[in-house]
């Protein structure tokens, strides 16, 4: 097919789709995948010719909205691009839309944006997971081929998990995170979300690389498409107990078959243990809020975005803060109280060392292995309203994944092969070790097939 | 004063092309509003710093190490966030690097230490209207401790702060770019910090009115609020500012976007050999090899470009006579028509011209003052100047002195035989011929000579 023919069938089945998945769409996309076309029928086109990408929102793509999902942001127009969108585009890739999310990437359901909840394609009565939940539904829903997403305590994996498809968290300091607005400057990575292993390979291999915008991106460009057909003979696979604490019972037993089905490719599956994963939640939520209140401060409606005068400057400010929602208000204030001179010490301080402690021990494990496994998530796509009231609730769903951006680590969710509510599996690497996870990840996808 | 203790807090523009965390240039001055910015310094929704700009860090270790401060080497520096709501910070937060140096000293003042910010943009409160070009510019800030005892004594040692920020030239040379805050308390009691002076002389006003204020207050017995005071520069007094700083917690945090600094002691010792003859090691070599007092030395090397020409005059006239023209004459003339040397464009060349036409005794003190004047507004070969004015030269006053004599036979015999009035008509003879621009001194001592 045609990529203009490819790009109307996607415009008309956004446009049907009853998820929710999309919240602009870009006006160009048909000159664009004319465009390509032509370059495709030269020979001449890039790497990503023929891709149809969906964005999260919260990635500056120029001329389009940002906005978070948020009211705040709702009418901003970006003037200029995040540099995974110029080198998406610079290898011909299309950008179809902006998907939904949690505001500013606050929720693990994709419940909280003020556009409304994204719809889980396999079950539209759950959550689709988040916060990347368009993400992860267009590509499910085939709304889009792939998508790219934004992971600070599980924002891929999540959401890829519950919707079925492959999210991939790259090492922290591996892809610019020039253009995505920050939820917590420490944590957060863009990522592919796609159907299989080679896709987020080749997308990770365009995306990644030293960027003058970005000061902690340190290392040049990697191919890594080469690696994913790569055997997995001998490769040393631990298997993190504490993961399994705690989860749903299908998870837990499908999660160990497909760890068997990565034994007969040849692994070695041992047993290691991350006792600190006790802590991951409040370790996280401590750190990120502290980051996420400093992050926060630009919306003041002075600007941009929206604002409502009050009587003086600080009364505007305070006004147009009223637009944020519930969600995003709690984890502002939480971070400046912990973040107060009075209280740092107590808490904000208490939290980066705990921290270092999850950091050392996840390197610790990984120095016995080359990967690490477990479930993504404890349970399958909970029901829409469920979690929502109950904030402590629905922190509890990241246990298993914030502990690779604690770490700063590289770190999967691979859709098992199962029928009813899909399953994801994670799998953990050391820093810069991404081409471990793409090879056990499509060793996988081949052997379950 | 008893008891008073004045600390200072300077922060100057560093002269980088760029700004500190972007690309955009820092010559904003000539460009129109919001016209040099770009995402990152108007705090655009997922924009980062870029690299910390280099020039910047190495401008503050010059500094610092001119300023006898222990660098940080080794240990990594945090930039910090300092996070306030104002319309001119577009993040909400200014970026702010730990102390750079430590413990310094200039002129029996402790240095408690030395770091690198960024810059705000500008506010104007009354129009409500936000410029961003400033905002990102790179700033030095240099903290005293609060070692001063009067407002004198404060604008004094800022003078001499000046003179070495221009020794360095890493720091902005146009006006008005340096702002001070001074924090002043009186016999050990609440601290007052007035902040964004704009010039010395403002610092030292600002510093009396304080001192008066607090002063009036602890006669009346009431008590001096710990507060941040704005220095009114029409009104002369200072009043409380809108914003109540002291009561503000700025949550200072580690920017994750910004890997800490680690600053080599290889590069430190590359910039101390950068460091140049700075003044008063300058003023030493001033006494020492051109014999001038201590004082004009002093004077002149606190003008780094005066310092450079006095040296190259010296090479065609006597120091000694060069040095009284720098600090006397032309420091009054220039004062006068209120210019700087640098400012007045007057060339090395003239100027010894100039200065030897006097030696040689071809012009009188006064015609060279008169050629001097002319040559701060116009600047020229002192020889053109001097004809164009119509002032003689000294050849020629001898000249009109023999005419005068001879004319004037009965006033010389009457000198001769004990007649005082009879010189001073001779002198205002010769007076009304030079039209007044021969110095009378000059004049007597060549007729004396001739009588």
């Amino acid at each position: 097919m045609k990529l203009n023919e490819k790009v109307n069938s996607y415009l008309a089945n956004i446009s049907k789709s009853k998820l929710n998945a999309f919240i602009s769409i870009n006006k160009h996309a048909e000159n664009d995948a004319e465009r390509i076309q032509k370059k495709i029928d030269a020979g001449k086109a890039g790497r990503l010719a023929g891709y149809v990408f969906s964005i999260k929102d919260n990635i500056a793509v120029s001329g389009m909205r940002l906005t978070c999902a948020s009211k705040m942001l709702e009418n901003y127009i970006s003037p200029y691009d995040a540099t995974v969108v110029k080198r998406i585009i610079a290898e011909d890739g299309l950008i179809i839309g902006k998907v939904n999310m949690d505001e500013f990437a606050c929720g693990a359901s994709g419940e909280t944006s003020y556009f409304g909840p994204t719809l889980n394609p396999h079950d539209t009565g759950r959550v689709p997971g988040g916060s990347s939940a368009g993400s992860a539904t267009s590509v499910a829903a085939g709304l889009s081929d792939v998508s790219l997403g934004s992971d600070t305590g599980g924002s891929i994996r999540c959401p890829a998990s519950f919707c079925g498809v492959f999210g991939f968290k790259p090492t922290y300091g591996t892809v610019s995170r020039y253009g995505l607005v920050d939820m917590a400057m420490s944590l957060d990575q863009i990522g592919p979300v796609t159907k299989n292993v080679s896709d987020a390979a080749l997308i990770l291999s365009v995306i990644n690389g030293s960027d003058k915008m970005d000061n902690t991106v340190t290392g040049t460009q990697q191919d890594y498409t080469k690696f994913v057909k790569q055997k997995i003979t001998g490769v040393k696979i631990g298997v993190v107990e504490e993961f399994f604490e705690g989860c749903e019972h299908a998870i837990e037993k499908n999660v160990r078959d497909g760890i068997e089905i990565l034994k007969n490719e040849g692994a070695n599956i041992v047993k290691v243990s991350v006792p600190k994963t006790a802590i991951a939640v409040p370790t996280y939520y401590l750190n990120m809020f502290a980051e996420f209140s400093s992050a926060m401060q630009k919306f003041d409606g002075l600007k941009y975005g929206f604002r409502k005068d009050g009587k003086d400057i600080n009364d505007t400010v305070a006004e147009s803060r009223s637009a944020l929602g519930e969600e995003v208000k709690r984890r502002i204030l939480l971070g400046t109280y912990i973040t107060m001179k009075e209280f740092r010490g107590k808490w904000y301080s208490t939290a980066l060392k705990a921290r270092e402690t999850i950091r050392h021990e996840m390197i610790q494990a990984l120095k016995k292995c080359d990967l690490l496994i477990g479930p993504t998530m404890p349970f399958t796509a909970f029901k829409l309203g469920e979690k929502i009231k109950d904030p402590v609730e629905m922190y509890l769903a990241d246990i298993l994944t914030v502990s690779a951006n604690l770490s700063g680590l590289p770190a999967a969710s691979i859709p098992l092969n199962v029928s009813g509510l899909p399953i994801g599996m994670q799998l953990h690497a050391n820093a810069g070790e991404e081409v471990k996870i793409l090879a056990a990840a499509a060793a996988y996808e081949g052997a379950s097939k | 004063m008893k008891g008073v203790k004045i600390g200072l807090e300077i922060h100057e523009q560093l002269d980088t092309e760029s700004k500190l965390f972007c690309s955009c240039p820092t010559d904003y001055r000539d460009a129109e509003p919001n016209k040099s910015i770009c995402p990152v310094c108007t705090g655009q929704p997922g924009s980062k710093p870029f690299g910390l700009n280099e020039k910047a860090l190495n401008a503050v270790i010059k500094i610092a190490i001119a300023l006898n401060c222990k660098i940080i080497v080794g240990k990594p520096v945090q930039v910090r966030r300092k996070h306030y709501i104002y319309p001119d910070l577009p993040s909400g937060y200014q970026r702010t690097s730990e102390s750079i140096g430590v413990e310094g000293e200039l002129n029996n003042v402790q240095i408690h230490e030395v770091h690198l910010e960024e810059d705000p943009g500008r506010f104007f409160l009354r129009e409500g209207l936000v410029d961003l070009n400033r905002s990102g510019t790179p700033l030095i800030e240099i903290t005293t401790d609060p070692v001063f005892d009067s407002p004198p004594h404060a604008r004094e040692w800022l003078e001499k702060l000046a003179s070495i920020l221009d020794y360095l030239n890493v720091t902005k040379k146009e006006e008005g770019t340096m702002r001070i805050d001074a924090n002043i308390s009186l016999n050990n009691g609440n601290k007052v910090e007035i902040k964004n002076i704009n010039s010395f002389r403002n610092v030292e006003k600002a510093l009396s009115f304080e001192i008066t204020r607090q002063e009036d207050l602890i006669r009346r017995n009431q008590t001096v609020e710990r507060e941040t005071r704005h220095f009114d520069e029409k009104m002369i007094l200072t009043s409380p500012s809108r914003k109540k700083e002291t009561e503000e917690d700025y949550r200072h945090m580690p920017d994750p976007d910004i890997p800490p600094l680690l600053i080599k002691k290889e590069l430190v010792e590359k910039i101390k050999k950068t460091l140049p003859e700075l003044p008063q090691s300058k003023a030493a070599r001033f006494v020492k090899l051109y014999k001038l007092s201590g004082q004009n030395a002093e004077n002149i090397v606190s003008d780094p470009y005066a310092a450079d020409m006095f040296e190259n005059v010296s090479k065609f006239v006597n120091p000694i006579l060069a040095s009284n023209w720098f600090v006397g004459q032309l420091k009054k003339t220039l004062n006068y028509n209120n210019m700087t040397l640098r400012g007045s464009k007057i060339t090395e060349k003239q100027l010894a011209a100039l200065l030897k036409m006097l030696e040689k005794g071809k012009i009188t003190e006064r015609a060279a003052e008169l050629a001097l004047r002319e040559m701060v507004l116009r600047p020229a070969d002192p020889k053109k100047i001097i004809e164009n004015l119509g002032l003689l030269e000294f050849g020629d006053l001898n000249t009109i002195i023999k005419e005068i004599l001879d004319k004037n036979e009965k006033a010389v015999n009457d000198y001769k035989t004990g007649r005082k009035e009879a010189f001073e008509y001779l002198v205002g003879q010769v007076m009304k011929i030079t039209k007044g621009s021969a110095d009378p001194e000059e004049i007597r001592r060549l007729l004396k000579r001739r009588l």
